[in-house]
């Protein structure tokens, strides 16, 4: 790839807000349910059958705007988007056209050692569609509409992205704030959170290229390799003395390939109109303070606070912090305790469990309080740092209680000087040769003294104290 | 005895066991059955009608009648979904769909013990104002020329409702009205027809034709019915965004035929050499009754007038190009095989809607479409401002307007019509009433030189349906029309 | 606007209406006079007006965030032309 290629890449999030019913009508949005069992009459768009809109989504749709520094509209109008597809039964759908919900904002995204703004176009609501099935007949597609009218929030940014790290980083942080406001699950496997990305490439100094949007990704590792793929085939084929053409393509995940997306081929025409059946949504600006007020710690604040409480790293404050669940857990295993040692169990020994069980922290195997438990064990000497890990992965697998399981295990640390001093004159009295050379000079003998009596302990022995005293009985 | 019976003199018939609702029913019933030419009905729901009927006699033998449509038959333009009943909006595209819902407004009348003999007959998704437009034939107007033999068009959209009144079919009848498509075929038949503020009748369960615009109402042989309909079928729905939350109101109690005081507005601009010199003759006739009677009669002037019509071609297509989008053969109704699914929509749209229909979705799609929008589609939205403020500025100054209901007389259905403008005409002097979302109301005023019924028009402030009534009772007592088409149909 | 062959083809397109030779030689014929009918607004000056797209005025009505599913599948698909295992079909859709 050529040195001055620049990409450009705006990202369209698609937020299923986490509410109990849909966007206009009274069907409930849980996953998983038999096909076309969540579908009311407004849904499958009978003859007659009018939107009546949801408060409970205009509030989280509010706060994601809060969350996202944008500026909230006094006025929204709701359109209509028209055009024909078997999973959209009213032949249009209900969107946010000219005048959207939300306005402009930001926000920042990490990148390694430096920060990015990222500008916010917008965020509207609208409705969701069904779902097609076309695998399950050679002839037919099939189409189930549960999904259809689900309330989601599209967030468009502004096209400040330059590379696929910066998009994902976008994309994950959008992700992290509103899952830290509580106004959608994020879950991206379950398409509670998807992107469409739109991306260009240019010569540095150029005009903007000609953008191909890829449709539906919903993952972050499908967001990286979907660019990567897309930028360079634009460079290819621009280099290959040929044109962009504007389209809507798919990323194919088996192939690890963007490709042209058929069904949209056709130029479009959505004649956008206010919908008739609405009226205009009046936000009071009170109520949207009150609403701010309300709003959660957030994640830059959040992240400021724990360098500036834990004295921790910037890098430890964000790892701990992009995810608003990971940050109460750690919050409560840091309360009155070693920070140092809450931060290593936390970041590093809690999430490789977590990530080698594919689990998220919801449903960890131990809880805080449980963590909590095992480093006051450490804390207070009962047990080595070496067998806390080995109580750690015990306490992964069984319902035990900490002590109940360093007591099973025998792993109670040897902290009383007697019986430690007893394996040591053992030590001394099988290694004669050592103790001469030592007493000679040798002071490196240290470790190997140690490491025999850890060995006739089982690794029991309270490091401080075992180090002391050996010391002691070879220097005397 | 059971002849021509008003809602008020079945409730009678009914209170003093005089006649059971079952004997009633079924000489309506009947009267159908014997009607067949003038094509009102799309279904007779026969076998529910009996069964309301039967229930009203045993509320009636435990003196438990719930109110004054309780036993009375009435009919409902294919527009409101009827729970397990075929509702087709006249168009082949839904001649298969029975709705497993019953629409607010039908539900309201359910709820008072109305009998339903069937759904009748309307221009295809109430698109037109002669009920030629219907996949199911034309209905033909009860009335007839002195002149001739030609069968007429009842008016329409709601033709069905108005010819089925106008026969005797039913005692009285639902309409929609999104253009003036209850008040002129109202006038065409010799009815009142009442077209509601906008937002006073739920929308829920009625085929959408132009959601901004459609409202249902009445269609009555008196003033005192149509005020009955209207209280039944009025008032807040949650499940309609732009249904009004004012509360509902006790018409047909509170009517009171005095026009003492009142001012009526005259507006200048329904003037025309055009208007046919008998429909000019009862207005100012009416003026005259007015005065008479103690209302103060002024000349207003409602600039905007003739704007309305254009927009209205605007606005209504447009709206109704979208609302017919949902009819695509996946879910309800028709579908035409097709290898392809784009195939399948456009030969399922092409088979199942009439050539009206697809003219105002072709028409309804080219001002919405890009580059056209704000030429046409947000033009004509400005044009309803200015006409819904030249209103405000005159309800200021006057109670009512006063205005011809159409400019013309039912006409012979077979007339030739090359422009489909022609017939947009129709609507005249009922669009601007839409527009603006006022309530406006025909009333029979005579029989031209042709023996046919000629309708005027009088128009309220938004929510002043309490006043249109009164005023509307007050020329109905005073001109007394009583006028009846001969049944030729027999 | 005088409508062509070609114009009123894209109309048709969006509209998903497919037309045979005689339906669109007649609308084409109708769509110009309707047009000609509308364009008499052109003339008027609107510059200054907002526009109205429903009289009523109203706040929009709000729902609260309660779900019911009140309608069975058997229900949903009564009128369904065409249906397996619960699902709406259609001809084969490639994306
Ligand atoms: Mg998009
Ligand atoms: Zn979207």
């Amino acid at each position: 790839m050529s040195n001055n290629w620049q990409t450009v890449i705006g990202i369209e999030i698609h937020a299923q807000v986490n509410s109990k019913s849909k966007l206009f009508s009274s069907s409930s949005t849980g996953f998983g349910s038999a096909p076309n069992t969540q579908v009311s009459l407004v849904d499958a768009a009978m003859p007659g059958m009018l939107p009546v809109i949801n408060k409970f989504c205009i509030e989280q749709a509010v706060k994601s705007g809060l969350g996202l520094n944008a500026k909230i509209n006094s006025k929204s109008i709701f359109d209509r988007k028209n055009y024909f597809y078997q999973d959209l039964p009213q032949g249009y759908q209900i969107s946010q056209f000219k005048d959207p919900i939300v306005g402009e904002g930001s926000i920042e995204i990490d990148l390694g050692d430096e920060k990015k703004v990222i500008g916010i176009e917008r965020l509207h609501l609208e409705q969701d569609a069904g779902k097609s099935l076309h695998d399950q007949d050679p002839n037919l597609t099939f189409v189930d509409l549960n999904r259809s009218g689900i309330a989601l929030m599209e967030i468009v940014s502004k096209p400040d992205m330059a590379s696929p790290e910066e998009a994902v980083a976008y994309v994950k942080k959008v992700r992290t704030i509103l899952r830290y406001l509580d106004t959608c699950d994020g879950n991206m496997e379950q398409g509670s959170l998807r992107a469409d990305v739109n991306i260009s490439v240019r010569k540095e100094g150029d005009e903007l290229g000609t953008r191909c949007e890829i449709k539906n990704l919903n993952s972050f590792k499908h967001i990286n390799a979907a660019i990567n793929f897309e930028v360079d085939r634009q460079i290819k084929v621009i280099e290959g003395g040929d044109k962009i053409k504007q389209e809507t393509r798919l990323y194919d995940v088996t192939l690890d390939k963007t490709r042209s997306m058929r069904s949209k081929e056709d130029a479009h025409d959505y004649r956008y109109f206010p919908d008739p059946d609405l009226l205009p949504l009046k936000l009071n600006q009170s109520w949207i303070d009150d609403l701010k007020k309300d709003l959660p710690e957030l994640p830059d604040e959040k992240k400021a606070r724990f360098v500036e409480q834990y004295k921790i790293s910037d890098y430890d404050a964000e790892v701990l912090t992009s995810d608003r669940l990971t940050s109460e857990y750690f919050e409560k295993v840091a309360k009155n305790r070693n920070v140092k040692l809450a931060v290593s169990w936390v970041a590093s020994e809690l999430f490789a469990i977590l990530n080698k069980l594919n689990l998220t922290i919801e449903k960890s195997p131990v809880n805080s309080d449980q963590l909590g438990d095992l480093i006051d064990e450490i804390e207070n000497g009962i047990i080595s740092n070496r067998a806390a890990k080995e109580v750690f992965e015990e306490m992964c697998e069984s319902s035990k209680s900490v002590k109940e399981i360093i007591n099973d295990k025998g792993l109670v640390q040897i902290s009383d000087t007697t019986e430690i001093e007893k394996f040591i004159d053992q030590v001394l009295i099988e290694n004669p040769d050592n103790v001469q050379k030592y007493k000679e000079g040798k002071t490196k003998l240290l470790g190997f003294f140690i490491g025999e009596v850890m060995k006739a302990t089982k690794g029991k022995a309270n490091p401080g104290l075992l180090n002391q005293i050996v010391k002691k009985k070879l220097d005397n | 005895m059971i002849e021509n019976l008003t809602i008020e003199q079945t409730s009678k018939l009914l209170n003093d066991k005089q006649a059971s609702a079952l004997e009633i029913t079924d000489i309506y019933l009947k009267k159908i059955n014997t009607a067949k030419k003038l094509n009102c009905f799309i279904t007779v729901s026969e076998d529910k009608a009996i069964e309301a009927a039967k229930e009203t006699d045993e509320r009636i033998s435990k003196n438990k009648k719930i109110g004054f449509l309780d036993g009375v038959p009435l009919a409902y333009k294919d527009l409101f979904c009827t729970n397990d009943i075929l509702t087709t909006a006249s168009s082949k595209i839904l001649s298969n769909f029975t709705p497993t819902y019953e629409s607010t407004v039908t539900a309201n009348c359910k709820d008072q013990g109305a009998v339903v003999l069937g759904k009748l007959n309307c221009d295809e998704f109430a698109m037109g104002s002669t009920n030629k437009t219907s996949f199911y034939g034309p209905v033909i107007n009860p009335w007839k020329s002195i002149d001739n033999e030609d069968e007429l068009v009842p008016g329409g959209s709601s033709g069905g409702s108005a010819a089925s009144v106008a026969a005797d079919l039913c005692v009285a009848s639902l309409g929609t009205d999104t253009g003036g498509s209850i008040r002129q075929p109202a006038s065409f038949t010799g009815l009142v027809g009442l077209k509601p503020t906008y937002g006073r009748v739920s929308r829920w369960g009625t085929v959408a034709f132009a959601s901004s615009l459609d409202q249902a109402g009445p269609i009555a042989k008196t003033v005192e019915d149509a005020a009955i309909l209207l209280q039944t079928i009025s008032g807040h729905d949650n499940k309609d965004s732009t249904s009004s939350i004012r509360s509902n109101e006790n018409f047909y109690s509170n009517l009171d035929s005095s026009v003492k005081g009142l001012k009526i507005g005259v507006p200048k601009e329904y003037m025309s050499d055009d208007l046919p010199e008998e429909i000019q003759k009862f207005w100012n006739e009416g003026k005259k009754i007015l005065t008479e009677n103690g209302a103060e009669l002024t000349e207003v002037s409602l600039p905007s007038t003739k704007t309305a019509l254009p927009a209205y071609y605007i606005i209504a297509p447009a709206e109704a190009s979208s609302n017919l989008s949902r009819y695509d053969g996946v879910k309800y109704g028709l579908r035409v095989k097709e290898k392809s699914l784009t195939e399948m929509y456009e030969s399922t749209r092409s088979e199942g809607f009439g050539d009206e229909v697809k003219r105002r979705i072709m028409i309804g799609t080219y001002v919405l479409s890009s580059g056209y929008y704000d030429a046409y589609y947000i033009k004509a939205q400005k044009i309803r401002s200015i006409i819904k403020n030249d209103f405000d500025n005159v309800f200021k100054n006057v109670d009512a307007l006063f205005t011809p209901a159409t400019p013309n007389t039912a006409f012979p259905i077979n007339r030739e019509e090359t422009d489909p403008v022609q017939n947009y005409l129709n609507d005249i002097f009922t669009v601007p009433a839409n527009l603006a979302g006022l309530p406006a109301i025909s009333i029979p005023f005579g029989l031209d030189n042709s023996g046919l019924p000629i309708g005027m028009q009088l128009i309220t402030n938004s929510f002043q349906e309490q006043m249109l009534l009164n005023i509307s009772k007050n020329l109905q007592d005073t001109i007394n029309f009583n006028n009846r088409p001969t049944q030729w149909w027999k | 606007m005088e409508f062509d062959k070609n114009s009123t083809l894209k109309l048709a397109k969006l509209a998903r209406l497919s037309l045979n030779a005689e339906q669109l030689n007649s609308l084409e014929k109708d769509l110009t006079s309707i047009v000609s009918f509308i364009d008499q607004l052109k003339e008027i000056n609107t510059e200054k007006i907002d526009p109205t797209s429903n009289s009523l005025d109203q706040d929009l009505i709000l729902r609260e965030d309660v779900a019911e599913n009140k309608l069975s599948n058997e229900d949903l698909l009564k009128n369904v032309p065409e249906s397996e295992l619960g699902f709406f079909v259609v001809p084969k859709v490639i994306e």
